[in-house]
C-alpha cells in the first residue's frame, strides 16, 4: 500500500472538517475523491501530503508516518502555483533543483517531461504567456519531474475550460499508463471522479466522512470509448444519486429554516 | 456609395510619429524655461546670479576642473558624491532586503521592528545630521550613515509590503517541494517581492541624493553639497548652478538605469500579478 488513511480527523478551531477517515491507497492505483463543496476533499489532500496537520488519527505514506511533505509525494494544484519570475523550464526543475539534483539529472529530466506534457518550444515562456491548459500542463511535468510514486491531484482540471480539460485527462491517464503511480484525484466533477478513479470515493456530511466508495470496473488504459460504456454511466449515475440526495436535504433544510 | 467625408481619406501631408512629437514638447517646455529664467534674472536680479547664458559660459572652465589651488573641484566633488551615493545604496538595498523579509516573514520581528522603521521613515533623516556630527564627528562617516539610513527605511519597508502580499499559493508549492524556510525566504518571497525592491530602490535614489548634499553642506565634506555651498559663498553662482544641474542628472539617470534593468530582468513584472 502506499498510503494508508487511519481514523484521520481535521478541525479548524470549532470546525471539525473530516472524520473517520479510513482508505487504503495501492501503488498502481488511481483513487478519485468527490463530494459536494466544503467537503474538505481538499483538505484531506493537503493532510497527505503534510501541508496541514491531521488532528486525530494518522497517515502514512509508504510506511511511514506523515509529519510533513515526504519524499516521493507531489502535488498538482488547482491555482497552477507556477512562479511568474521563473520560466516553463525553471518552473519544472523547481523541484529537482530544490532537492539538489545533479546538473545532469536536471538537463535530462525537464527536457523529458516538457515533451511530454506537450510544451515542447516554450521551455523559455513565462506563465504569463501560457494558456490555463499550459500552465497545468507545466505544474504536471513539475511534479512528473520529481518522479513521484504518489500524485495528488487537487481539482487540477477545474479552472480550465471544458474542451482543453478533456484533453488533459486522457493525456492524464496515457502519462500515467506509461509510468503508474499512486494517484489521489481530487474532483467536483462526477464523470471526471469516474474517468480517472479505479475507485471513487464518495465523502458526504457535516462533518463529512466516507460515505461510500465504488469500485468503478472500467478497464485500463482509457479511451474515450469509455463514455459511451455503459459501465460509466452506471456508476456516473450511482455517484450522482448520491451526492443529489445530499444536495436535496441541504436544500430542504434550507426551506425549513425559512 | 460612400459617405465618409472625403477629407478623412487624404493623406495627412505634415504627420510627426507620436514619440518625436512627445519629445518635441519636452524640449519646447524646456526652452521656455530657461528663456523665462535668463530674462527674469536679467531684469530683477544682480549681476552675479547665475543664469542660462552664464551657466553655459561655466561649464568649459567647470568641467576642466579651472579652478584656483584650494578651491573644490567639481569633478573631485562629484566623485565623492556619487561613490558615498551607491555606497548608500549598496547598504540600503543588502540591509533593506534583509531587514524587510525578516519583518515579512516573521511575525515576532515584525511587532518588533514596524513600528520603529515606520517612525524613521516618517522623519526626516537630515534631521539627524547634527546628531551625527556628535557621534562620528566632522568626518564622512556622518555622510555615510545618513545615505545609508536614507536607502535603507525606503527599501525595507516596500520588501516588507512585498513579503506580506506574498501569496499563500506559493508558499504552499514550495512547502509541497520540501523547501526550507531559508529556500521560502530567499527563492520565493524574494523574488516575488522584487518588484517591490525597484520601488523602494526609486524612492532611496531621491533620498540618497538629497541626504549626501545636506550632509556636505553641514559638515563641510568634500562632494557636490559642499561645492555648491562654497561656490555660492564666493559668488561663483554659475559654477554652483553646474553641480545642481548634475544632481538632478544623476538622479534622472539612476532612475532610468533601475527601468532599464526592470524591464531586462522582471519582463513577467506589469503583465501578471
Amino acid at each position: 500500500m502506499s498510503i494508508q488513511i487511519d481514523h484521520a480527523a481535521k478541525e479548524f478551531g470549532a470546525l471539525r472538517v473530516f472524520q473517520d477517515i479510513e482508505l487504503e491507497i495501492g501503488e498502481r492505483e488511481i483513487v478519485s475523491v468527490v463530494g459536494p463543496s466544503g467537503c474538505g476533499k481538499t483538505t484531506l489532500l493537503r493532510c497527505i501530503d503534510g501541508l496541514v496537520p491531521l488532528t486525530e488519527g494518522e497517515i502514512r505514506v509508504d510506511g511511514k508516518k506523515v509529519v510533513g511533505p515526504p519524499q516521493g509525494v507531489a502535488v498538482v494544484f488547482q491555482h497552477f502555483g507556477l512562479f511568474p519570475w521563473k520560466t516553463v523550464y525553471e518552473n519544472v526543475a523547481y523541484g529537482l533543483r530544490l532537492a539538489k539534483a545533479p546538473k545532469q539529472r536536471i538537463a535530462d529530466a525537464v527536457p523529458r517531461y516538457i515533451e511530454m506534457v506537450g510544451l515542447d518550444g516554450f521551455e523559455k515562456a513565462y506563465p504569463y504567456q501560457l494558456s490555463g491548459g499550459m500552465q497545468q500542463r507545466t505544474g504536471l511535468a513539475r511534479a512528473l519531474a520529481i518522479d513521484p510514486h504518489v500524485l495528488l491531484m487537487d481539482e487540477p482540471f477545474a479552472a480550465i475550460d471544458a474542451q482543453t480539460r478533456e484533453i488533459l485527462q486522457f493525456e492524464l491517464l496515457r502519462i500515467w499508463e506509461s509510468r503508474p503511480m499512486a494517484m489521489v484525484f481530487v474532483t467536483h466533477s462526477i464523470e471526471e471522479a469516474v474517468l480517472m478513479g479505479d475507485r471513487v470515493v464518495v465523502l458526504r456530511g457535516r462533518p463529512s466522512s466516507i460515505h461510500e466508495v465504488i469500485e468503478t470496473g472500467l478497464p485500463r488504459p482509457r479511451t474515450r470509448d469509455v463514455f459511451s460504456s455503459p459501465r460509466f454511466s452506471e456508476v456516473r449515475e450511482q455517484v450522482w444519486g448520491l451526492l443529489m440526495h445530499e444536495a436535496e436535504q441541504a436544500e430542504r433544510e434550507l426551506q425549513e429554516v425559512r | 456609395m460612400s459617405a465618409v467625408p472625403q477629407e478623412i481619406a487624404l493623406p495627412r501631408t505634415f504627420a510627426l510619429s507620436p514619440r518625436l512629437e512627445r519629445m518635441l514638447i519636452r524640449v519646447a517646455t524646456g526652452v521656455v524655461l530657461l528663456v523665462l529664467w535668463e530674462l527674469l534674472v536679467r531684469w530683477l536680479a544682480p549681476a552675479f546670479v547665475a543664469r542660462p547664458v552664464t551657466v553655459a559660459r561655466a561649464l568649459p572652465h567647470v568641467l576642466a576642473n579651472h579652478v584656483p589651488p584650494g578651491t573644490p573641484t567639481f569633478w573631485g566633488s562629484a566623485e565623492a558624491t556619487v561613490i558615498a551615493a551607491f555606497e548608500g545604496l549598496a547598504i540600503g538595498v543588502i540591509a533593506g532586503v534583509l531587514v524587510g523579509l525578516t519583518m515579512g516573514r516573521l511575525r515576532i520581528a515584525d511587532r518588533l521592528l514596524r513600528f520603529y522603521v515606520n517612525a524613521f521613515f516618517a522623519m526626516p533623516i537630515i534631521a539627524m545630521v547634527p546628531v551625527m556630527t556628535l557621534w562620528f564627528g566632522f568626518s564622512s562617516s556622518v555622510r555615510l550613515a545618513i545615505v545609508s539610513l536614507g536607502a535603507f527605511l525606503p527599501i525595507c519597508l516596500n520588501v516588507y509590503d512585498g513579503t506580506r502580499s506574498l501569496p499563500t499559493n506559493f508558499v504552499e508549492v514550495a512547502q509541497s517541494y520540501r523547501a526550507r524556510w531559508w529556500n521560502v525566504w530567499f527563492g520565493i518571497a524574494l523574488p516575488a517581492s522584487l518588484p517591490y525592491v525597484l520601488a523602494g530602490f526609486r524612492l532611496a535614489v531621491g533620498r540618497v541624493l538629497v541626504g549626501a548634499t545636506v550632509a556636505e553642506y553641514i559638515v563641510s565634506l568634500k562632494g557636490l553639497g559642499y561645492y555648491i555651498v562654497y561656490d555660492g559663498r564666493t559668488f561663483h553662482q554659475p559654477d554652483m548652478m553646474v553641480a545642481v544641474l548634475f544632481l538632478a542628472l544623476l538622479g534622472v539617470a539612476i532612475n532610468a538605469a533601475a527601468d532599464l534593468a526592470t524591464r531586462r530582468l522582471l519582463p513577467w513584472y506589469r503583465r501578471s500579478g
